[in-house]
């Protein structure tokens, strides 16, 4: 009997994230049988990502048939905040987690009557960084920057800028009061990103939301030409 | 941190690959730029994961994929571990592009030969 030891090198190559992956694929698979747009929405925290899901609700109203996952380490103080503009709110307490994940969201799912659903809005817990490597199923990914937290923040967070299908600069009511270079943070997201649509808006005045309203329509009706039904 | 969430499921991967009765002494992941990975957390958080596993000990290799930058002036490329670099001709703007992979790509494992003669 032999007491040698040998060291072998096991090649893998696989996905660490597979596990992840295979669940968003299967929810993705299912929203888009059902004709659902699910938007997973990304900003750092304060970046205005609860208030722009209430402005976006309330203009909504009567005409698209929206239910909400919303992410959060703690509280359930935006599940609450959104349930007043509709029906269909559901708060995932992340605990110490500080992204949503395909698992997460799956089990939300269950707790929402999809039959009567058309757009699923996302709100990732707020973090620049970590939700953007997590596929949770969505059609599109929309980044949120905010004025008030300075013009490099597209800069530092390249992942998000280049991922995103769209990317909106909120709380442009209050660029007269901060320090904002527009050019330079605009200038800096083509470079990572030549083709995302930025879309300015205020949740507050309700500036650009219109033009935001239109991208979710359009991204609709993209989505329903052009997937095959599985 | 989401170094955490990954050293966790990257744990579970390891666990599924690696042969039975091997002990795993090295993992090897390849990480592109864009993930915005670090190293130092990713190392700490495969410590913490796998205390008290059967991969204890184990260390954690990350081959970090770099930056691709294109100078749009000179045509020169070149690798950075940053997105935002001057090019050597002066252009302020060359444009960086990275990957997002995120990959395990070997395990090292330390297997008795009698053990393995047996099996």
């Amino acid at each position: 009997m032999s007491e040698s030891v040998r060291t072998t090198r096991v090649p893998v190559v696989e996905r660490v994230l597979e596990v992840n992956d295979q669940l968003a694929a299967t929810t993705r698979a299912d929203l888009e049988r059902r004709g659902i747009l699910a938007v997973d929405i990304i900003g750092a925290p304060g970046s205005g990502k609860t208030a722009l899901l209430e402005a976006t609700l309330r203009a909504l109203k009567g005409r698209r048939h929206p239910a909400v996952l919303v992410g959060d380490l703690a509280t359930r103080r935006d599940g609450d905040r959104l349930a007043r503009w509709c029906d269909q709110v559901v708060q995932i307490s992340t605990g110490q987690g500080c992204h949503l994940d395909a698992g997460q969201i799956r089990d939300a799912l269950m707790q929402v009557d999809l039959s009567e659903v058309d757009l699923l809005l996302i709100e990732n817990v707020g973090n620049l960084i970590c939700p953007v490597g997590f596929d949770l199923g969505q059609a599109a990914k929309v980044g949120v920057f905010a004025v008030t937290d300075g013009d490099d923040k597209a800069a530092k967070h390249p992942y998000l800028v280049q991922a995103a299908d769209v990317l909106l600069l909120n709380k442009i009511d209050l660029l007269p009061y901060v320090s904002f270079d527009g050019p330079l943070f605009q200038a800096d997201v083509r470079l990572l990103n030549p083709t995302v649509p930025i879309l300015e808006v205020s949740s507050t005045t309700g500036a650009g939301l219109d033009a935001w309203l239109d991208w979710l329509d359009r991204k609709s009706a993209d989505g329903g030409a052009s997937t095959p039904i599985a | 941190m989401h170094e955490f969430s990954i050293a966790e499921a990257l744990a579970a991967q390891v666990l599924r690959h690696a042969p039975v009765g091997g002990r795993v002494r090295e993992v090897e992941i390849r990480v592109g730029a864009l993930r915005g990975l670090e190293p130092e957390a990713m190392k700490m958080s495969w410590d913490a994961v796998t205390h008290d596993t059967p991969l204890a000990g184990s260390v954690l290799r990350l081959d970090l994929r770099p930056w691709s930058l294109v100078c749009p002036a000179c045509g020169r490329t070149w690798e950075s571990p940053v997105p935002f670099e001057t090019c050597r001709c002066g252009e302020t703007s060359p444009r960086p592009t990275a990957g997002d992979e995120l990959n395990l790509m070997s395990i090292t494992v330390d297997e008795d030969e009698t053990t393995a003669e047996e099996a």
